[in-house]
């Protein structure tokens, strides 16, 4: 969750319960104080009909006095100073609905007869008074929710825009292209010091990275002319009348090596000059069509190894790609998949608009599948496999931003490959 | 045929010095960019074999100068660099091929005398060794005037052969000459020896005698 949402949210959650519990006081505060008023007129009326009687020694007319109505019966019982305060609702027939009224009851006597009063007072226009300021309160409350809410997203927005400037800039920063990691000054304290801290951090990583790849570089290169030379020698020994049969196969060992170590070096070479981008040049490769190409070219191979093809699918696909680089990538693809094939199995091609997926029979995998793309690794330990084929795969891949995955599906490894952008 | 082989590594110059001279060149060498240009200038040669980086300059101008001044002359670039651009420019200057250090002196035998057969339209046309002859132009061979029925890497292998009767071929180099950089997660000497197999199979069958022999585990060699 972004920052500013997280903030955002927190400012909502806590106002929203600032703002119930205020919402709550301040109701129970003025039905206190309606009910304190309307208690208040009821002694009143209490009070004037009790000095009414006593003054005029008979009953008050029922319809005078503040209150809605008032009811009188005679009682019997001797009750004593009865008082008492309730709520009650009435059926009006003129609002067809129940209204809330305040009702106080008391005995008074009128010549040593008791009588039971009740006065009544709506609460009607209390309740529509009350209904009206909460109503009030509530929009206020909500517009101030919002207005805040809003003003604290802008203020968060605009002191954060360093950092996610700072941070997209982090996140397109690669080692591999030459240039520093510019980040914009700012006068937020900590975001300042995060962009030095972050300068110098990757001044420091790509410094070293240089020195390894100048080293890679330097090493690989050294190492051909040398492999070159003793290759050569090697090769007019081998010419030589009078060698022993022993003599003969330590040559074909020593020559054996020396071909495995150029290959992986070349491999390497290649695997450098991949991550350095030099191969800059991108053409449009209808990619079944190289695919055919590739797959026409391994077929003396799959038919030693008694390998079925079976094609699946087989759209015609465009990619932008330096035409050597997709070559490798599908003939490496190709070759793993005979490689790890047991005799008599299939390979299934399946090649469309968004992916290319090849599967191939064979022993499942001994290994974790997130080290399948790492160099040097070679599931089963054949001779000759370098291990080295499915990393060429996977930085070519990196390159061009497609997304291999291996899955093992049905006794079947499946090696797919989506494309991202397809140029048709 | 007279080469000249501009290198700055002796022991690697020497080396296909030797294996070269066998084959019947006449191998001038320059161990820098200066020697290959003088020598370049008082010589006429039939194909150049030149390193890219050379003390004293760099290989593609000697490809520029000579391209400008002697046309007909073939030339093969020999580099450790391996690096696509060098490649390219080299070929589009005019250079025959391109080789990668480490390389088989095998193969730069093989590379050498495609360069020169392509570009000498007026020589050889046929390679006869004993009663076999083979066509390059079309690819063809025949066993005592007998067409063989080869495919296509058969042909290869033979021509391959051919071009270095007489020496040691080893399993290794036959199959990168064959199948290039496939072979790096190929059981590639499987193939190689079921390919040689049934072109052994082939060649006896058209009547002529088994050219080829194995020496010892090191590889097979052609000979008459």
């Amino acid at each position: 969750m972004r920052i500013l949402t997280k903030t955002s949210l927190y400012y909502l959650l806590v106002s929203v319960i600032v703002f119930l519990l205020g919402g709550l006081s301040f109701y129970k505060i003025l039905q206190t104080e309606i009910y304190d008023e309307v208690d208040d007129q009821l002694f009143t009326d209490k009070e004037n009909i009790i000095e009414y009687i006593r003054r005029y020694n008979e009953l008050p007319n029922v319809t005078s006095g503040i209150s809605e109505a008032i009811i009188v019966r005679e009682t019997s019982t001797h009750a004593g100073a009865l008082e008492a305060l309730s709520d009650t609702l009435i059926f009006s027939t003129y609002d067809e609905e129940y209204v809330p009224f305040r009702k106080l009851t008391f005995t008074t006597y009128q010549d040593g007869k008791p009588f039971e009063y009740t006065i009544l007072k709506s609460l009607m226009d209390f309740e529509d008074l009350f209904e009206s300021t909460m109503l009030a309160m509530a929009w206020i409350f909500v517009l101030l929710l919002i207005g805040l809410a809003g003003v604290n997203y802008f203020i968060n927005k605009y002191n954060w825009r360093n950092f996610y400037d700072t941070l997209e800039r982090a996140k397109r920063y690669s080692l591999t292209q030459r240039k520093p990691l510019l980040l914009k000054p700012t006068d937020t304290q900590e975001f300042q010091e995060l962009n030095e801290v972050l300068q110098a951090m990757t001044g420091k990583i790509h410094n070293d990275y240089l020195n390894l790849k100048e080293f890679t570089e330097n090493a690989s290169h050294e190492i051909q002319t040398p492999l070159a030379i003793v290759s050569s020698k090697l090769e007019l020994f081998m010419q030589s009348d009078n060698l022993t049969p022993a003599q003969a196969a330590m040559l074909e060992e020593m020559h054996a090596s020396i071909n495995r170590l150029s290959r992986l070096n070349r491999s390497l070479i290649l695997l450098t000059r991949i991550e350095n981008r030099e191969f800059s040049e991108n053409e449009v490769i209808p990619l079944h069509e190289l695919l055919q190409e590739q797959l026409d070219q391994l077929q003396e191979m799959m038919l030693m190894h008694d390998i079925q093809v079976e094609i699946e699918d087989m759209q015609p696909v465009f990619v932008e790609m330096n035409i050597g680089l997709c070559e490798i990538l599908i003939s490496n693809l190709l070759l793993n998949a005979i490689r790890h094939n047991s005799t008599g199995g299939i390979i299934r091609i399946s090649l469309k608009a968004d992916e290319l997926c090849i599967k191939n029979s064979g022993e499942p995998l001994q290994e974790e599948p997130v080290t399948l793309f790492e160099r040097f690794r070679s599931g089963s330990k054949l001779s000759g496999s370098m291990g080295i084929g499915l990393a060429l795969v996977s930085k070519i891949s990196e390159l061009y931003q497609l997304q291999p995955s291996y899955t093992y599906e049905e006794g079947l490894h499946v090696l797919r490959l989506k494309f991202q952008k397809n140029v048709s | 045929m007279k080469l000249l082989i501009i290198e700055d590594e002796q022991a690697l110059n020497v080396s296909m010095v030797a294996y070269l001279q066998q084959g019947g060149y006449t191998c001038d060498t320059a161990l820098n960019y200066h020697d290959g240009s003088r020598m370049l200038a008082n010589h006429h040669y039939t194909c150049v074999l030149v390193d890219l980086t050379l003390p004293g300059g760099n290989g593609l101008d000697l490809v520029r100068s000579l391209k400008k001044n002697s046309p007909d002359t073939g030339i093969i670039i020999i580099s450790a660099k391996n690096a696509l651009d060098d490649k390219i420019t080299g070929l589009e200057l005019g250079a025959d091929d391109y080789l990668t250090k480490p390389f088989h002196l095998s193969e730069l035998n093989a590379r050498l005398r495609s360069v020169i057969r392509r570009r000498n339209f007026n020589g050889q046309k046929v390679i006869q060794i004993g009663d076999l002859e083979v066509f390059p132009e079309s690819a063809e061979a025949l066993v005592q005037g007998r067409k063989l029925t080869l495919t296509k890497k058969e042909y290869d292998l033979l021509l391959y052969f051919v071009t270095n009767k007489n020496r040691v071929l080893t399993k290794d180099s036959i199959a990168e000459h064959l199948w290039g950089d496939h072979i790096e997660s190929l059981d590639s000497l499987d193939f190689v020896y079921t390919h040689i197999k049934n072109l052994r199979r082939k060649l006896v069958e058209a009547g002529g005698e088994d050219p080829i022999t194995t020496v010892y585990g090191m590889g097979y060699k052609f000979s008459f």
